[in-house]
């Protein structure tokens, strides 16, 4: 707090670790790896039409504007080795600005080659701006780590945020395999991400409701915690293949369908299970048992040194669980698609079927922004609830 | 008071409390201690309730503790722990809010008791109520330990070896404000503890408990010098003697006609020590810096070589350490006189062994042998390079 409005708050004391280091490894790597992708591996593919095989375009196909972005990544490289007071500033910038210019250059290359072909010419991201974008991601994680204040951090992301929005918006963009492909789908599109959300929303929240109860009558009871969190452990070993063709029997007993909505959420909450009640569990478990002795002996009853006491220690460890349970689901409801639950996995596996990389980019990208989302979503959740007597500290 | 009446406390065929009768008159410390397993902890805990006896009764101001309900009890008795077990994710303000709280007090209430008991226990108000228990270290955990435990101000506190934990210095320290707050508040205390020296220092009765069992209820110079049984006598161990300093503190044989100057060795000569041993050195503030042997001077050493640099944290006891401590200090030390300074160093006189000798003087032979007979010089009035 008395460090208020200067340029490094307290917070900056959490990654002491990487604050010492002469060389953030971390950050060199990704911007090696994503040089040696820009430079070395195709940027783009061309391909006739949608289905086509693609032929592999140099960075050099993207103009000034690939040239800017491998410039740009061995900047990042060299951003690694500086010092770290200049690094905590260098990092974050190179990493908004390389994500902009890699995506304009994308965008730039899909307008040149498509210049004077037929509509259904397609130019797709090549493995060369894969691994770049992946290079990219790392570079985002350690700048992330480096940089000293908050306000870096989200001046980092607006800056990409922005760079890219203007790529979209003015340059070629929409002239990408991708962006033609989201806009051929855009009609269904939306509504698969709106049910892959109901899918998984509603497997994380069953999983709370029943998990986190579980958990803690597991922390009360031997019995209850050796069955339960056996039972939920060798669920999650079943396959999710397997498991929608299991529950086939059990829910015809019941008079449900196998099909649709109702048995992928149920198995979507057998999964979410086992991440919630074990880490519930854990977090109970690991309550100092001097505080309840304390709290008890200071004439606290059982309901106010649960509530009072032990949830609030324990909160960190619970909310880990569901987000670790949001990550896997949001995963493992692509699969759902095919007991016709609908969601993303339905354009992955239109796409798969009709070799039609695009679709099932179109499914795939999504999922992993809704992971990330998810998993961003649940720290900042940790951030607002969690006591800071019992948060950890480290960043990133 | 807290009177106990045969309470036994029976786990299956083991008996963990024997009938124990005993009382701990109103705003006495009873000090419970004994080999582990003795039983000592499951009393206290029932004194609380945190554990049920078996048969017996336990009354606090005549009102026996299962006439009310456990939490309604434990609202008004006040509990310190070894481990502390201050809540993690409240602050110390919060922490120590616990019981207030649960009696339903008014915030501003609250508010002003947590600064005031703050205070209490030497914590500065403004730098403490705010942070979080990992923020402390040791010995100012167990100090928001004791606030938390005196927060409703109960008439009655149970402590359960509250000093154990941390080192030795910081129970020193620890020990001293405990018999300082217990000076102001008064509290019925019942404290376990496994450390004889602990239970001599704090204790104004000792209970020395054997198998479940009471072996001897008494001051602890009655135990020291009247041992009911040979396992007394053998747990309180051969140094009795040395065991009694622990009762007396330093303020009691300490002297204040001491020479100091806040001028350094400038101007000190013979003269200067006015026929005294020692000329302190202290600065501006009064806090001890050092001190020129008057004897070497007189010898004809100049002032500069003839004085010694101390830190006063090591080299000087306070008027709350107790004479064994103070003792055991000037052996480690090889010093015949300590200074005596206060929590903040500034000097407030000596403590001589010979002063320590005349306190234990008939009650042990093989101590004063340490004093070789030799006679210190006595201090005359104070000299013109005093301060203060």
């Amino acid at each position: 707090m008395r460090n208020e409005g200067h340029p490094i708050p307290a917070e900056a004391t959490s990654a002491d670790r990487s604050h010492g280091a002469r060389v953030d490894r971390v950050a060199g790597f990704g911007a090696a790896v994503a040089l040696s992708g820009c430079v070395a591996l195709p940027f783009v593919e061309f391909r006739e039409n949608r289905i086509a095989s693609g032929v592999g375009e140099a960075v050099t196909a993207a103009g000034w504007l690939g040239w800017l972005a491998c410039a740009l990544l061995a900047a990042a490289l060299v951003a690694a080795f500086l010092p770290h007071a200049i690094r905590a500033r260098a990092l974050p910038a190179v990493a908004a600005v390389s994500t902009a210019v890699v995506v304009a250059a994308l965008g730039s290359a899909a307008t040149t080659l498509q210049e004077g072909q037929p509509a259904f010419a397609r130019v797709s991201i090549g493995p060369g701006a894969w691994v770049a974008i992946v290079g990219i991601a790392v570079v985002w994680f350690a700048a992330w780590r480096a940089s000293a204040d908050v306000r870096t951090r989200w001046l980092a992301v607006a800056l990409a945020v922005a760079g890219v929005g203007a790529a979209a918006l003015w340059g070629g963009v929409p002239e990408l395999s991708l962006a033609k492909e989201y806009a051929a789908q855009s009609r269904r599109f939306w509504p698969l991400v709106g049910q892959h959300l109901t899918l998984a929303g509603a497997g994380i929240g069953f999983g709370a409701l029943i998990g986190i109860p579980l958990g803690v009558v597991a922390s009360r009871s031997r019995i209850a915690r050796q069955v339960g969190i056996g039972v939920v452990a060798i669920i999650q070993t079943i396959p999710s293949m397997a498991m929608l063709g299991l529950l086939i029997a059990p829910l015809a007993a019941l008079g449900v369908r196998a099909i649709g909505t109702t048995p992928a959420i149920i198995a979507l909450t057998l999964y979410a299970l086992l991440p919630i009640v074990r880490n519930t569990f854990v977090g109970l478990a690991g309550v100092d048992p001097a505080a309840l002795d304390a709290g008890r002996g200071m004439g606290m009853g059982r309901a106010r040194l649960f509530l009072g006491v032990e949830v609030p220690l324990a909160l960190p460890l619970v909310l880990e669980g569901i987000r670790a349970a949001a990550v896997l689901v949001i995963g493992i409801a692509a699969v759902t698609a095919f007991i016709g639950a609908g969601g993303l996995g339905v354009l992955v596996f239109q796409g798969w079927g009709q070799q039609a990389d695009d679709l099932t980019l179109l499914g795939a990208v999504p999922m992993v922004v809704l992971a990330v989302a998810a998993d961003a979503l649940m720290r900042g959740l940790g951030r607002v609830v969690v006591s800071p007597g019992i948060r950890e500290e480290a960043a990133a | 008071m807290i009177r106990l009446t045969e309470v036994t406390k029976r786990y299956g065929e083991t008996l963990a409390v024997d009938r124990i009768s005993l009382e701990v008159p109103t705003g006495e410390v009873s000090v419970l201690i004994g080999p582990s397993g003795c039983g000592k902890t499951t009393t206290l805990r029932m004194i609380n309730r945190l554990i049920e006896p078996t048969s017996g009764l336990i009354e606090i101001d005549g009102e026996d503790v299962m006439s009310v309900s456990p939490e309604e009890l434990r609202r008004r008795i006040g509990y310190v722990i070894q481990s502390v077990g201050l809540f993690p994710h409240l602050t110390v303000a919060e922490n120590i809010a616990t019981v207030p709280r649960l009696l339903g007090w008014k915030r501003e209430r609250i508010a002003s008791r947590v600064r005031e008991l703050l205070a209490v226990v030497g914590l500065e108000p403004a730098e403490y109520a705010e942070k979080y228990p990992r923020q402390l270290s040791g010995g100012q955990a167990q100090r928001v330990g004791v606030a938390r435990a005196l927060a409703a101000d109960p008439p009655v506190l149970l402590m359960d070896e509250p000093f154990g934990a941390v080192d030795p210095l910081t129970r020193e320290r620890l020990q001293a404000a405990f018999e300082r707050i217990q000076r102001e508040v008064r509290k019925t205390v019942v404290l376990v503890t496994h450390d004889v020296d602990e239970a001599i220092r704090l204790g104004d009765r000792i209970a020395l408990m054997r198998t479940g069992r009471l072996e001897q209820y008494d001051a602890p110079e009655a135990l020291l010098d009247h041992p009911a049984s040979k396992f007394v006598h053998d747990f309180v161990g051969a140094d009795r003697a040395l065991k009694r300093l622990g009762r007396v503190r330093v303020a009691d044989v300490m002297r204040t006609d001491v020479v100091m100057t806040a001028d350094g060795t400038r101007k000190i000569d013979v003269a200067a020590c006015s026929g005294g041993r020692f000329v302190y050195l202290v600065d501006d503030d009064g806090v001890l810096e050092g001190w020129v042997d008057c004897r070497v001077l007189a010898a004809g050493t100049p002032a500069e070589e003839a004085g010694t640099r101390v830190d006063w944290r090591e080299a000087a006891a306070t008027p709350d350490t107790t004479l064994k401590d103070a003792l055991s200090q000037m052996l480690g030390l090889g010093f015949r006189d300590l200074a005596v300074v206060d929590d903040r160093g500034r000097l407030l006189g000596e403590v001589s062994l010979r002063a320590i000798e005349q306190t234990m003087s008939g009650s042990d032979a093989h101590v004063s042998n340490l004093a070789e007979g030799e006679v210190l010089g006595a201090p005359a009035d104070t000299g013109e390079g005093e301060v203060e």
